[in-house]
């Protein structure tokens, strides 16, 4: 009996912590964080372009061409080949998870393209591929926020 | 015991090649824009290791211009069988090219033929029906093409590019397997000498012979950005060896009216690639750089390269005419 005793008692213990180990918890519901809208508002400009896989950064100058959004608007600023000549209006076809980006120049019909927005190095870019001029011919363009 | 066994199995299922070893082409040397071209394929076909049921594969390199896929019709006669050839799916994935399509696959193997000017294409075919094939079985075939040729107007010169291949090895490059003391060859590839169309009322387009200036890309509207490159290393011009070189150049538009460039400074001045290299480009915007209006639109551009006093002048063929370029998709 003395020697039942003295088994029983880490094991008693044993139950009790677990008792309140088991009534400390409490589930969590988790609810996922909204996925943030993408704002593109402000002045972009070109850090890389190519032309059919060919690098134009170098031999083109980009320094002087921006884009810029604000509230719904867009603005070219300096002109260069891009998917519209105009300024218009501009809507992402989700303002959550874009993939498209429509532009519609002032009095002309929307235009769209494929839309990506990643983080290189901890600063947003926004690449664009369209055809200015011929169908065939494909160009790229990377932008970054102006400072 | 039994590994040797499994490894000859999985080998025998494996391995379905072929040889071919015969290829011969019967093709004209010219032709007018818009005639219909007859032209032969001859082939024999050997088929070794394990059989199984292979499409013969046709490659066609052609210029873009003559939209191949849509000019071209192509029949089969063979020793297996009879059938046309028909165009491959464009989602169809060459087996030896770690996912590339075969007209992509066939661009990365081959290029562009020889050819000088990048706006060539593979057009790909393959047989209607595929044909069970023996180990040892020979194939003879015919593919009879029927081409309508210069679909985009332009008197051409350029070299045509055939290649053979069966849809199961693709483009395998050659291995340790011997057919009949030779190397196994799993395709076969052959280019033709130039080939010369004419009549047409577009451009001269070259392909084949080095040119003193070229566009890049060849075909662009007036809104593309469009690079220009003299090669003074073609023939000697007058500005052989010069440290610069300017575009002196005048745009149409299709409201008639024209705009001449013509002044020698950092915005008409070429940049020459390597030093001393007598190679040069320049690229430019033609609707900012000849400054038309929104409503206007630029149909070609003729040209000239000058020095700097803009007193020596270099046209088309190193004469006094000028260069022409068209702005122009097709």
């Amino acid at each position: 009996m003395t020697q039942f005793y003295k088994l029983s008692k880490p094991i008693v213990v044993l139950v009790v912590l677990a008792l309140f180990s088991w009534t400390s918890c409490k589930v969590e519901s988790i609810k996922p964080s909204a996925e943030a809208v993408k704002d593109i508002s402000g002045n972009w400009t070109v850090i890389a372009a190519t032309r059919n896989g060919t690098d134009l950064t170098t031999i083109v100058d980009f320094s002087q061409f921006k884009l810029s959004f604000n509230e719904g608007k867009y603005t070219l600023i300096n002109k260069l080949p891009f998917l519209v000549s105009q300024n218009g209006t501009y809507s992402l076809d989700d303002p959550q998870y874009p993939f498209q980006i429509n532009f519609t120049p002032t009095g002309n019909k929307a235009v769209s393209t494929a839309f990506t927005y990643p983080i290189v190095n901890g600063v947003r870019q926004l690449t664009l591929t369209f055809s200015p001029g011929c169908p065939n011919n494909t160009y790229v363009y990377t932008f970054q926020k102006a400072n | 015991m039994l590994w040797c066994f499994c490894a000859v199995l999985i080998l025998s299922i494996v391995i379905t090649c072929c040889s071919i070893t015969v290829f011969t082409i019967n093709q004209p040397d010219t032709a007018t824009v818009g005639s219909t071209v007859p032209i032969s394929v001859n082939f024999t076909y050997h088929n070794i290791y394990a059989s199984t049921t292979e499409n013969l594969v046709f490659g066609f390199l052609a210029p873009k211009g003559w939209a191949a896929a849509q000019n071209a019709k192509i029949t089969y006669t063979s020793t297996a069988g009879n059938g046309k050839m028909v165009l491959m799916p464009s989602t169809t994935i060459e087996p030896q090219s770690s996912g590339l399509t075969w007209s992509a696959a066939l661009l990365k193997k081959f290029g562009i033929g020889g050819n000088l000017v990048n706006d060539m294409e593979w057009v790909v075919y393959q047989s209607d029906v595929g044909f069970p094939l023996s180990n040892g079985e020979e194939i003879t075939a015919t593919l009879n093409i029927s081409l309508k040729v210069g679909a985009d107007n332009n008197n051409t010169l350029c070299k045509l590019g055939y290649v053979i291949a069966e849809s199961n090895d693709g483009l395998h490059d050659v291995d340790g397997s011997i057919d009949g003391g030779a190397k196994y060859e799993y395709y076969a590839e052959q280019v033709t000498p130039c080939f010369m169309l004419t009549g047409g009322s577009g451009d001269i387009v070259d392909f084949c012979n080095p040119q003193l200036t070229s566009a890049d890309p060849p075909k662009t509207l007036d809104n593309d950005f469009v690079t220009i490159t003299f090669d003074g290393t073609v023939t000697p011009t007058a500005l052989m060896g010069a440290s610069k070189v300017y575009l002196c150049a005048t745009a149409n538009t299709s409201d008639g009216k024209t705009y001449t460039v013509c002044d020698q400074s950092a915005k008409t001045q070429f940049t020459q690639t390597v030093a001393g290299s007598n190679k040069y480009k320049i690229t430019i915007w033609p609707r900012s750089y000849f400054g038309i209006a929104d409503s206007q639109t630029i149909v070609n551009m003729n040209y000239f390269l000058t020095d700097a006093t803009g007193n020596i002048k270099v046209g088309y063929g190193n004469t006094a005419s000028p260069f022409t370029y068209t702005f122009k998709c097709n």
